[in-house]
């Protein structure tokens, strides 16, 4: 690509090296790089932690915005959408149940996140929508509403857009839980058409992993808060220490209450139960809401073969009756009109089982990460308390 | 960090209409690292020519308006000349306006800057956000500055203010600034977040990626060892008499070694074996629904050639395999209910 240039001595590098980038981001426009990953600014995670946890339990969402660089995407500050508050007394029957989880494809919510990037523009902020975040309590993300909001995002608004959940629960008891997803271009098909009956979820080999494409989430720091973080951690004076006079100077000491952001020692507390139990809670709930479907399903099987016993009755009968027409020398009779006079049942969407199955799949795996890690600890106290036992 | 000592002085009162009176309670000012975040991302997105910049500080206030938590920060564009200063007030309003539809709990508490200079701009800023009308008033406007001069340390300072004024024409831009204690304060929310933040404190391109639970546990057990050990060496030094002996930090350690709970070891062997089981089964059983939910998936969606057919199936026969499917799950339900009454 840049062979012409090295033939060319009295043009200077910089303006050699400027040409080639300008080809290449000719070339980038041309055909975007698929996202490859998200890098969040330590700002948005911090701004996200605290919507979150404020609304917990009930779902939060926002905005976040940024820069799409050769394929990462940067989201460099976020901002919450108001949510409607309606009133207790007044009870609309299809009023959605949690207004802020369908606040980010809400209409008035445009408005607003137009109106509040506009804002952000003027004091130089990254002013271009990158996707939207939701928080979610162990794990809970895969309804409809998030792929409707990320459908709505990625169809209206623009491709390259994700959705960032933030676990608050997870975060609570372990390390943090940001992860970053978008629909992958088959589902996004299979949802614009609503497809999604078995024979074409067969024909689109669509699978409940194929829902979403998980992105790798990085964090990233200004150099600000790399010197902020490194100022919180030690202490600032460094005059050399002395040792305490008495138990109290200890206590009262700078070293005392200097608490270290990283490793955070909470990850060692031992409470399992209430996880576990909160987990197989939620892991029922959705093996209950599978049976319902399966159910359902069932049901329209046998709607199904009743009506097509009914057909094949009428088509035999009508193919008898031909026959006798036939030796009787009579014009023969339609055999196709059953189509007219028997409706087939619809076949009920996939989509709801195949969310569930996909959400099933997440608590399992949450489980599995829980466990791993509590076995360890469990181990280890066992074996702190009891040295005897395991050195035999 | 808040080395200082700090006197609450009752701050000097203005000029006043009967009626509220404005507080003179000592105040004590709490920060949220959010707000701190956003006003270090502003100073970093500051214009070329610009020394400072300033925005506006959110967040609550406690009843007795005796402290004030700072919980989140907007930037508000602004110019300084040599004799005069211009902010964008109409700016601020509007997003004060925004934020405060998404945030409605919060209110308005300060504002901040981003140079440690305290000047005759300032007090007129100062003035304008302590107002009446859309300044903070009856209570104090805070006042965070956090300088973020290149080389040097950051440093935060919190500031109320007091009018004062030579003449009736110069109260404006006159203010006392008197400095108040602020203290950095991040909830258990917060932690998980900021230990993944400070987990890139150290490399070099700024970023990490995000830790699974067993990563960070294993970081954090590291941590406790190298602990231990630091302790261990002490302890030993002092035995031989390399290090000089201190009375307080023995008691401390041995007030640390006497937290070990005293406990048979028949219970820790019955307990661990209880919860040991019941986790185990858990995640076992968690396995054992996602194994079904899978090859129910796979089995509704492969392209099944059957015998010679060749043919794609017709419905008919997708719809067998999806019931097969079904009843492997329900044959899933009464193990997994099963979980429940080992739980209990």
């Amino acid at each position: 690509m840049n062979g012409p240039f090295h033939t060319n001595p009295p043009s200077p590098p910089v303006s050699t090296l400027t040409t080639v980038q300008l080809l290449q981001s000719l070339t980038m426009a041309e055909i975007p790089a698929p996202l490859a990953a998200v890098q969040v600014e330590a700002l948005v995670v911090m701004k996200i932690i605290k919507h979150c946890s404020q609304t917990f339990p009930s779902t939060a969402t926002g905005a976040i915005v940024g820069m799409d660089v050769d394929g990462t995407l940067e989201i460099t500050n976020s901002f919450p959408f108001p949510v409607v508050e309606v009133p207790a007394e007044s009870h609309f029957d299809n009023a959605a149940p949690n207004p802020a989880a369908a606040a980010p494809r809400a209409k008035a919510n445009a408005a607003y996140s137009a109106e509040m990037i506009r804002m952000l523009r003027e004091v130089n902020t990254d002013a271009n929508s990158v996707g939207w975040y939701t928080s979610a309590n162990m794990g809970n993300f895969v309804n409809m509403n998030v792929i409707e909001n990320q459908f709505y995002y990625q169809s209206q608004l623009n491709e390259r857009t994700v959705a960032l959940v933030h676990d608050v629960s997870r975060s609570a008891q372990g390390s943090l839980s940001l992860r970053a997803f978008r629909l992958s271009p088959k589902f996004m098909a299979a949802f614009k058409e609503n497809k999604f009956t078995s024979e074409d979820l067969q024909k689109a080999n669509l699978r409940h992993p194929d829902i979403f494409e998980e992105l790798p989430v990085k964090l990233h720091n200004s150099h600000l808060i790399t010197s902020f973080i490194h100022q919180l951690q030690s202490p600032t004076s460094t005059a050399s220490t002395e040792l305490p006079a008495s138990l109290a100077a200890l206590e009262s000491s700078p070293f005392s209450k200097n608490s270290t952001l990283t490793p955070n020692l909470d990850n060692l507390s031992l409470s399992i139960d209430p996880f576990l139990e909160k987990n197989c809670d939620l892991l029922l709930d959705s093996i209950e809401t599978h049976n319902t479907e399966v159910n359902n399903y069932q049901y329209y099987q046998r709607v199904l073969g009743r009506e097509q016993q009914k057909i094949n009755a009428w088509k035999q009968k009508r193919a008898q009756e031909n026959a006798t027409r036939a030796t009787l020398n009579q014009p023969l009779l339609p055999e196709d009109e059953w189509q007219r006079l028997f409706k087939l049942p619809a076949e009920p969407s996939r989509l709801d089982s195949m969310l569930n199955t996909l959400q099933v799949d997440q608590y399992a795996r949450q489980v599995d990460s829980f466990v791993s890690s509590s076995t360890g600890k469990m181990f280890a106290i066992k074996g702190n308390l009891l040295p005897n036992e395991t050195s035999n | 960090m808040a080395e200082d000592s700090f006197l609450h002085l009752a701050r000097p009162l203005g000029p006043v209409s009967v009626g509220t009176a404005p507080t003179t309670a000592p105040l004590n000012v709490v920060i949220q690292p959010q707000a701190i975040f956003s006003i270090l991302d502003h100073s970093l997105r500051r214009n070329v020519d610009q020394e400072r910049v300033i925005g506006t500080l959110l967040g609550t206030r406690s009843e007795d308006g005796s402290e004030v938590e700072v919980r989140s920060a907007f930037a508000v564009g602004h110019s300084e000349a040599e004799d005069q200063v211009e902010v964008d007030m109409e700016y601020h309003k509007q997003m004060l306006a925004l934020h405060l539809k998404a945030n409605p709990r919060e209110v308005l508490v300060g504002w901040y800057a981003t140079a440690s200079e305290l000047n005759t701009f300032s007090a007129l800023i100062q003035n304008f956000y302590s107002g009446q009308g859309d300044g903070t008033w009856p209570h104090p406007a805070v006042h965070l500055t956090v300088s973020t001069e290149a080389g040097k340390d950051l440093e935060t300072r919190a500031y109320i203010s007091a009018p004062v004024g030579v003449t009736a024409e110069r109260a404006a831009d006159s203010a006392a600034f008197i400095p108040v204690p602020y203290e950095l304060r991040y909830g258990e929310a917060d932690k998980s977040g900021l230990e993944s933040i400070a987990n890139a404190k150290d490399a070099e391109d700024r970023s990490t990626s995000i830790t699974s639970d067993i990563e960070s546990l294993e970081r954090a057990i590291e941590e406790v060892l190298s602990m231990v050990d630091r302790v261990s060496r002490y302890v030993e030094s002092v035995i031989d008499e390399e290090t000089p002996a201190s009375t307080a930090m023995g008691q401390f350690l041995l007030n640390a070694l006497a937290l070990a709970p005293k406990v048979e070891p028949a219970d820790i062997e019955r307990d661990f074996n209880n919860h040991i089981q019941d986790v185990l089964v858990v995640s076992y059983l968690a396995n054992t629904v996602r194994t079904q939910m899978e090859l129910s998936t796979r089995l509704a969606t492969a392209q099944l050639t059957l015998g010679g057919g060749g043919e794609a199936p017709a419905t008919g026969e997708g719809n067998q395999r999806n019931q097969r499917g079904g009843k492997n799950n329900q044959g899933g339900r009464p193990r997994q209910d099963r979980t429940e009454e080992t739980r209990a």
